[in-house]
């Protein structure tokens, strides 16, 4: 590896002051002369024919300016990211509680709410699809005219009989998780400005500025070009800011256009949870042959995904899901089915993980029955089968380099010491007959950067500014949400020119400043932003040091940067200081701008089959969780986590290891406590007060260890980590809680409702 | 809608304002450019809208401003204020220990934080715990916030020459 002087450091955040302060301007905290305030009209059924919408007395209600209907959107009524299969605004049917029949701008929020309840809706209430297996039977009622089926995706490799004929163990079963809500604390929101020329700027809480301008351009029937969408601070996404803040910034720009006044559109917490896209609920039908050695044979998995109402991202999420269902296994049969089905449920999107935690919760719990049957630790079971450079995934795809994969397996169960934890809590167990103890393991693999399928939004850009005082300015196209994307950046771009990290400012998220950069999912932006920032600085560095290299008296080739200073390789105490090479350049006229451009090589991908190079490149992780059972209330206490990460290498081992403890926190809310009760379509917990996540109390103490197995495409060799860190905690915690009580559970989460239920159910 | 005239003393100043009768502190704070307190769940229950009223940390989506009205009320940007760069020890900590992360529930923490320190609250991990239960965090997973905790509990020891 390189040395560095600022990369792999644990630099201070560049947005911290701000935010300890409170001084970070989020959307809510923007205001504009002569601003309104919209609110939004929803379905009062999950699924009905509207018959009539009456806008008469809310158009005349105090403080009004617009109310406007699908009949009033100016250009295209259509919202779907994927298919055009979702209306912006409804007008004669609704499939989902979330959708929108009319949309209200008042000059105060409270005017707007007032107005919104006196729009008059006339329904015929239709039957609900709630079951997304049965949504797929022959006869269900069709939610659209192509029927309730929105797609199938499969992998296939090898013989699944010959696998089968090789095992001496075949381990079947059917696994089920609910939705889970991102519970960013910040809710979606947006500001619509109109602006002089015709064109509109969108301030956003978003991951994806780029979406929402293709959104906002297409609702408004305008350019591309006349659409300016500029991130606000971003108050958490984790997904949930991917696809579906569009929605809203089409809202408010159709508004504003409208009323030729800037529009807010700020939700409340029950409005967020109840109209925003959730964690895909999910059936995950496994079967796994496993031989005499303790080596995979095949693995069948059938999937059933329920989307919700509209596609939305949903046949991405499922693409990921299908290709990575069998983790970081080596299998040499595999068949993996995915059917993803419209529902009248809640609107399945985008979420940390992207449909990876669904399938190996199913995956890890198969791999420590197998382990069971064969009188194997669950350890010496992924032993065996963990990639390793060389080996070919399900998909058929060989893996060149960085697969840190067993060294993760290693590190977790050395640092938690694993196997002699297992021995003792079994002693321990037999003699204590309420509270029990439990440790678990999971491994997941993660494709860092977007699906073979999506590689057509890969490319990523970035701008540098070195201004003639010797400060920097760097606008990126992927987006700061909590996750420590500017910091990197700064590190990167600092390392690069040689300026101290302090000269360096990120610029908010612009469309007009950079290319069309994608999205901020994947665990992609280190990777992609990270690399056009080089290329970026790179080009700057060249044109600097040749005046560095006047001042120092030496050739260009023997000039270094660190911290503001140049300076020539050998032992020189000659400096020259950014600031000065910077004013001389300029002077000079050299041009000290350079835009950064990264797009990785196309990679190979058989839709139909599943097969190619899924991803660019994988992160591994292995998590060991430790729980207490008490039996009496069914109460899990998950006690501490260790997580190892291959990230191919830390920029900044701080906000990385920050993003594993959020991450962990995040995954073990998903297996003990977040339920989101969905009946007949409508959420019947849409607040913080009934929708419980952790708090600092509940949060186990995590152990974080990095791995570092560099990628030669990454910047500096980094992979990703943001995802990673969530995937396999709650099938860990789950495994742990297994082996506490000796019961598989398959369902998820393990409330204390479903503990006990499920145990006594055993008992009989 | 009818409204009323308020005074409320804002750290350290007094601000007088016409609001819709029965706003909320929080609304009342943002209105008056407050704007570091925040809303995330607007029924008490997450935190980041915390301010200390009177001494006491409340959450402010949950108190009418006129139950604040002659009371001294001290908002994120009014925490610092005392200390050097205008950082109290706590927010400095949260910087240094790489506390934030997105930073919407942090001057909820910083409140309350603060507050916890400052009337000489335990520093043992499940007092920090319980002092942050209160305030809900989605991205850091509360390790490097309770650090921070531990970190500025320890600096403002060093600094009283040991004596708690």
């Amino acid at each position: 590896m390189s040395t560095t002087w600022i990369v792999a450091t644990e630099a201070p955040r560049v947005d911290a002051q701000d935010k300890v302060r409170g001084a970070a301007r989020y959307v809510d905290d923007l205001e504009f002369p002569g601003m309104l305030h919209c609110k939004v009209v929803t379905s009062a059924f999950a699924h009905a024919e509207v018959l009539a919408i009456d806008t008469s007395e809310a158009a005349v209600s105090p403080g009004v300016f617009a109310v406007m209907t699908a009949k009033d959107v100016q250009g295209e009524n259509q919202i779907g990211v994927t298919l055009p299969d979702q209306p912006l605004l409804v007008e004669t049917r609704a499939r989902m509680m979330a959708d929108r029949l009319a949309l209200v701008a008042a000059d105060t929020p409270e005017n707007a709410a007032l107005a919104a309840a006196k729009v008059r809706v006339r329904y015929r209430e239709l039957a609900v699809v709630t079951d997304p297996d049965q949504a797929l039977e022959p006869g269900a009622t069709a939610l659209h005219e192509q029927g309730n089926l929105i797609a199938r995706k499969q992998v296939v490799k090898g013989e699944l009989e010959k696998g089968w004929a090789a095992a001496k163990h075949i381990v079947e079963a059917t696994y089920a998780v609910g939705y889970q809500e991102h519970a960013y604390l910040e809710n979606n929101g947006v500001v619509a400005v109109p602006e002089g020329d015709g064109g509109v700027t969108v301030y956003a809480s978003a991951q994806c500025p780029f979406y929402i301008q293709k959104a906002v351009a297409r609702v408004l029937g305008k350019d591309l070009a006349a659409v300016r969408v500029i991130q606000a601070t971003t108050g958490g996404a984790f997904g949930g800011k991917e696809d579906y803040p569009s929605e809203p910034a089409a809202c408010a720009a159709i508004l504003a256009v409208k009323t030729g006044r800037p529009v807010k559109l700020v939700y409340s917490r029950t409005e967020d949870m109840l109209w925003s896209s959730k964690r895909h609920p999910m059936v995950v039908r496994h079967k796994l042959g496993v031989d005499e050695g303790g080596h995979l044979t095949a693995c069948e998995v059938k999937l059933t995904c329920d989307a919700g109402a509209y596609i939305g991202l949903s046949s991405v999420v499922a693409e990921r899901a299908t290709a990575t269902a069998l983790g970081p296994y080596r299998v040499e049969h595999v068949r993996v089915d995915t059917r993803i089905a419209y529902t009248n449920n809640l609107f399945g999107g985008a979420y940390r993980g992207f449909g990876a935690p669904q399938v190996t919760f199913a995956m890890e719990a198969q791999l420590d029955e197998a382990a069971a049957r064969l009188g194997l630790s669950p350890a010496e079971i992924r032993r065996r089968n963990l990639l390793t450079v060389g080996d070919s995934t399900a998909t058929s795809q060989v893996l060149p380099e960085s697969v840190g994969a067993l060294a993760t397996l290693e590190q977790a169960l050395t640092r938690s010491g694993f196997e002699a934890k297992r021995a003792q809590w079994a002693q321990f167990n037999a003699k204590s007959p309420h509270l029990k103890k439990g440790i678990g393991l999971a491994c997941c693999m993660y494709g860092c950067c977007l699906h073979a399928g999506g590689q057509w939004l890969e490319g990523s850009g970035a701008l540098v500014h070195v201004r003639l005082d010797g400060s920097v300015n760097v606008a990126i196209g992927g987006t700061e949400i909590g996750q420590g994307a500017f910091t990197a950046m700064a590190q990167l771009c600092a390392e690069e020119l040689g300026c101290a990290l302090s000269a360096i400012r990120l610029s908010p998220v612009n469309t007009e400043l950079v290319p069309d950069s994608g999205p901020t999912v994947a665990s992609r932006t280190t990777i992609m932003s990270g690399n056009a920032v080089l290329d970026a600085a790179r080009q700057l560095r060249a044109r600097l040091v040749e005046v560095a290299a006047v001042k120092l008296g030496v050739s260009p080739k023997k000039v270094r940067g660190q911290d503001g200073e140049f300076f020539a390789e050998e032992g020189s105490l000659k400096r020259a200081s950014f600031k000065e090479v910077a004013k001389a350049a300029y002077e000079r006229k050299a041009n000290l701008t350079a835009e950064g451009w990264y797009a990785p090589p196309r990679k190979e991908w058989n839709d139909a089959l599943g097969v190619g190079e899924a991803y660019a490149v994988y992160c591994f992780a292995t998590q060991v969780a430790e729980v207490s059972v008490d039996l009496r209330s069914g109460r899990v206490t998950v006690e501490h986590v260790t997580a190892a990460h291959d990230v191919g290498r830390a920029i900044n081992p701080a906000t990385l290891t920050g993003q594993i403890e959020g991450g962990v926190v995040q995954g073990m809310g998903y297996a003990v406590m977040e339920d989101l009760k969905v009946e007949g379509g409508r959420c019947q917990n849409p607040n913080f007060t009934d929708y419980l996540i952790p708090s600092a109390v509940d949060a186990p103490l995590i152990d974080s260890i990095l791995i570092e197995e560099p990628y030669s495409r990454g910047p500096y060799g980094a992979k990703g980590v943001g995802e990673p860190a969530l995937i396999p905690t709650a099938a860990a915690i789950a495994n742990a809680v297994s082996f506490a009580t000796g019961h598989r559970f398959t369902r998820l989460p393990l409330t204390p409702e479903r503990l006990l239920n499920e145990l006594e159910d055993n008992a009989r | 809608m009818s409204h009323e005239e308020l005074t409320l003393q804002i750290n350290g100043t007094t601000r007088t304002g016409l609001f819709p009768r029965g706003i909320r502190l929080l609304d009342a704070l943002r209105r008056l450019g407050y704007t570091g307190t925040k809303e995330g769940c607007g029924e008490g229950e997450c935190g980041a809208c915390t301010v200390l009223l009177a001494g006491r940390p409340v959450n402010s989506c949950v108190v009418f401003a006129k139950q604040a009205s002659g009371k001294p009320i001290v908002t994120v940007e009014g925490i610092g204020t005392a200390h050097p760069d205008g950082l109290h020890p706590f927010q400095k900590a949260m910087v240094d220990s790489a506390g934030v992360q997105c930073g919407f529930c942090t001057p909820g923490i910083v409140v309350t934080g603060s507050h916890h320190l400052d009337s000489g609250g335990s520093t043992s991990e499940a007092e920090l715990k319980a002092a942050l239960s209160g305030n809900l965090c989605r991205c850091t997973g509360y390790s490097k916030v309770l650090q921070a905790m531990r970190d500025a509990a320890a600096r403002k020891q060093v600094r009283a020459g040991g004596k708690r």
